[in-house]
């Protein structure tokens, strides 16, 4: 079969001692940076950017970044449940029940079961990969401008639907986003737009800048907010191991949490942390005992580890095959690949086989060296993590500043990390969340974009969008979503969830 | 010619100046130049770049410094170096966007291109090509302009941005065929490939170096060449110039330092571009890159500009693109 020969060629490219050497290199930094506060993947993955260039083979490179992705989702969960302090947002649902875990001494048994999930996981979503990226190729080449603006409306209307908190407030922070999203020069006329004549904005704010600003500066002012308060674990690690009953308790939530991942994951627009979400509420909702859930429920680690591990691995599907990013770190591994050279989209997986399965193969190495180093590691990141505070901030914000400006040398990107971190801490204080209107932000140019070029494309025909049937398709998907999400019984649950998760 | 105690004083300054200043060029550079490439990390002008500075720094026994300024086409970078320091120690990567289009488009000049800069050397001219996707019953660039007379507005192509080089090609190649067709531009020229091998584009105007892969794939079909020569690494790719009488256009790189950089260190950056032109490997590097090194003297490159600027005026007038 020709999966098990490209996996063949895979494994081949990726256990080349080079290659190993960056994956350990990857995931030892992305443990790193998703346990350190405040600075998360996308912003290690932009400072790291101009060195890949220097690396000069472009599978090391794009394997290394990968290992720092999915490295910083573990990182991030070891925090989450130490101190209740998730290093990564797609952690944040892991804090919930893995804080009370550790809380009654059962921080042990909490990160074994994170990294068993985590792994199983990661190994069942790199199998997807490899079955499914092939046949999405195909499907890639027939997604054109129609497509891709149905495809982001799909996008838009799940973030919506699985978002936390209020509804309205989401709505208004998708909007927000979309409506910074619009600065910059118009793709079609050239004429730019709301960038109060400062030409250094005339190719838009930058992503990298916006994001740092909106979660890392406002989670740095945040917790500057309560220094006084920040709990550090005193009780000891024991009893490692989750007993068999546990085991057995977490097989469901973990096939479950693997399945809802791998799907939102390709989704574009932060599918790790909806699907970790989303696996939450089932998992409550199929739960025998929801009034577990909030007090230390394993199942409530387990179901929403392995979604978020899932969904990372799987939200390189459209990176590899449509060079469409389907979150901010996608986005920049297509910018790496580009600096290597390699065109992305749909003619990777054929042109460069090596790249692509040495990747995918790279994705499961990655995982066993994540199980290996991590559990070992729990009392070394505890010690980083006693760093004081009023150390540790200004050394993370000048990463932010350095890794901001390195991406285009341009001073004006730092003066919008700072006015976008004091609205992210804004948006904190009226508890807005960040999350949706950093997706307005990113997909509203590429909605605004597809959409006026599907209807030059069609002569200004809107029927476009529903005469071409994988068009048409997306956007029934679309309207489902939506009359799911307004079923009244729907979000009765949805409310619950969300609204323990704040407390 | 006679004599008199002034000019002699004056003549013997001015050679004690030279000595003076030709000692001072000798010890240039003393420290790193910085190569501004006013694009993104990746793109062919910083390829170029990159590739030119690795060489260029073993000649100057001093690192050049590749730093990416990128943004507004071009202009930012090329502005920047318009108001560094004239020490030779920061220089521009210009382009033909930077150094012809974007001044003539631009409603307001960040720079003027010629007075704001002291030419140094020309690099590399660059052939751009016309694609289409193999499902477009044309093989030769008669057959599309055929095609299109008979469907007038029917078909659209890509390029890689409003007011690139690439967009005016496929305007320049419209005004002169005689033939119909809508813009439809991208971001970069690797989603507009993309749409094109989609078939969701038929035609495309692309920079060789980009697209080659694709043309040697047969993903696309490459119709001809926007030089008037056939480009050294296609020989079988005709020029559309075979067809469309005085078609001609092509991106170009050239070397620029800031106006008033001391013409010695001018000199002495110009001798190490033309060194790293004359190295085998980048020789072997722009070979691959299906760019033509040409190389020439400060007061060519001068000419160049000059001589480009006088022939896009009337095109980009034509065209009517205006940026703001």
């Amino acid at each position: 079969m020709e999966i098990f020969s490209n996996l063949a060629l895979g494994f081949a490219t990726a256990s080349t001692l080079g290659n190993l050497g960056f994956c350990l290199i990857g995931v030892l930094l992305g443990t790193l940076i998703g346990v350190l506060p405040g600075i998360g993947a996308t912003a290690t993955i932009a400072m790291l950017l101009p060195i890949t260039f220097q690396l000069g083979d472009p599978v090391s490179a794009l394997i290394m970044l990968a290992g720092i992705y999915y490295g910083a989702q573990y990182g991030g969960s070891t925090t989450a449940i130490l101190i209740n302090m998730p290093g990564e947002s797609s952690s944040a649902v892991t804090a919930i029940d893995g804080y009370q875990l550790a809380r009654r001494g059962r921080a042990g048994t909490a990160l074994a079961v994170a990294a068993i999930g985590s792994f199983f996981a990661g190994t069942i979503s790199t199998f997807l990969v490899a079955l499914f990226a092939p046949p999405l190729t195909i499907i890639a080449l027939k997604f054109g401008a129609a497509e891709n603006f149905s495809l982001m409306i799909v996008g838009l209307v799940s973030s919506v639907a699985l978002a936390h908190g209020s509804v309205i407030k989401a709505l208004c922070m998708l909007a927000l986003g979309l409506l910074f999203g619009l600065v910059g020069t118009d793709v079609f006329t050239g004429v730019p737009r709301f960038i109060l004549g400062i030409s250094a904005y005339t190719d838009g704010l930058s992503f990298v800048a916006v994001a740092i600003g909106v979660f890392g500066v406002a989670e740095i002012l945040r917790n500057l907010e309560s220094e006084r308060t920040r709990e550090v674990m005193q009780t000891t690690i024991s009893g490692l191991l989750p007993t068999r009953e546990e085991m057995k308790a977490i097989v469901g939530p973990v096939l479950r949490g693997t399945g809802v991942g791998s799907l939102l994951g390709i989704l574009p627009g932060g599918g790790a942390i909806l699907a970790a979400f989303a696996s939450y509420t089932i998992e409550k909702r199929l739960s025998k005992s929801p009034e577990e859930f909030g007090r230390g429920a394993i199942a409530g680690v387990a179901g929403p580890e392995s979604a978020n591990n899932a969904g990372a691995q799987t939200s390189f599907i459209p990176m590899l095959t449509l060079g469409i990013p389907a979150n901010p770190v996608m986005a920049l591994m297509i910018g790496a690949m580009i600096i290597q050279g390699i065109v992305p989209g749909p003619n990777v997986a054929s042109e460069q086989p090596a790249l692509f399965w040495g990747i995918i193969a790279s994705m499961w190495i990655g995982n066993i060296m994540l199980v290996i180093l991590n559990l070992p590691l729990i009392g070394l990141w505890v010690r980083l993590l006693k760093v004081p505070y009023y150390v540790l901030f200004p050394i993370i914000m000048a990463f932010c500043a350095i890794g901001v400006y390195s991406v285009n040398s341009n001073p004006y990107d730092l003066f919008a990390v700072a006015g976008f971190g004091l609205l992210g801490y804004i948006l904190v204080k009226l508890h807005c969340e960040p999350a949706p209107f950093l997706l307005g932000f990113v997909l509203g140019p590429m909605l605004e974009e597809n959409l006026r070029r599907a209807m030059k494309l069609s002569h200004g025909d809107p029927m476009t969008f529903v005469t071409r049937p994988i068009s048409a398709t997306l956007i029934a998907i679309a309207i489902l979503v939506l009359v799911v999400v307004l079923l009244p019984s729907v979000r009765k649950k949805r409310d619950e969830v969300f609204v323990e998760e704040e407390g | 010619m006679k004599l008199n105690r002034r000019s002699a004083l004056g003549l013997a300054l001015s050679c004690g100046m030279a000595w003076a200043t030709s000692g001072w060029a000798q010890t240039y550079p003393e420290r790193t130049v910085t190569l501004v490439v006013p694009f993104a990390a990746g793109g062919s002008t910083d390829l170029v770049a990159r590739v030119l500075a690795a060489s260029m720094s073993k000649d100057l026994g001093q690192q050049v410094i590749v730093e990416n300024v990128a943004g507004a086409g071009g202009n930012l970078g090329a502005g920047q170096v318009a108001r560094a320091e004239p020490d030779g120690y920061t220089i521009l990567m210009g382009t033909v966007a930077t150094h012809a289009l974007n001044p003539l488009m631009l409603k307001t000049k960040p720079y003027d291109p010629q007075k704001d800069f002291a030419p140094v050397s020309l690099l590399v001219l660059v052939p751009n090509v016309l694609m289409v996707n193999p499902e477009l019953p044309v093989n030769s660039v008669q057959e599309l302009v055929d095609l299109l007379k008979a469907n007038p507005d029917k078909y659209s192509y890509a390029s890689s941005g409003n007011g690139t080089p690439l967009h005016l090609s496929g305007e320049l190649f419209k005004s002169m065929a005689g033939v119909e067709m809508q813009h439809i531009p991208y971001k970069g020229a690797g989603p507009a490939l993309n749409d094109v091998i989609g078939n969701q584009v038929p035609i495309m105007f692309d920079n060789l170096p980009s697209s080659s892969s694709h043309i040697k794939a047969k993903t696309l079909k490459g119709l001809g060449v926007t030089t008037k020569e056939r480009a050294s690494s296609f020989k079988e790719l005709p020029s559309i110039d075979e067809t469309v009488k005085g078609y001609e256009t092509y991106t170009w790189n050239a070397l620029f330092a800031p106006a008033g950089t001391p013409p010695e260190n001018v000199a002495r950056l110009n001798k190490a571009a033309l060194a790293a032109l004359s190295d085998p490997d980048v020789k072997a590097r722009m070979g691959e890159f299906s760019a033509t090194i040409v190389g020439s003297t400060p007061e060519e490159l001068g000419k160049h500009v000059q001589a480009e600027m006088a022939k896009w005026e009337p095109i980009v007038k034509s065209v009517g693109v205006t940026l703001d």
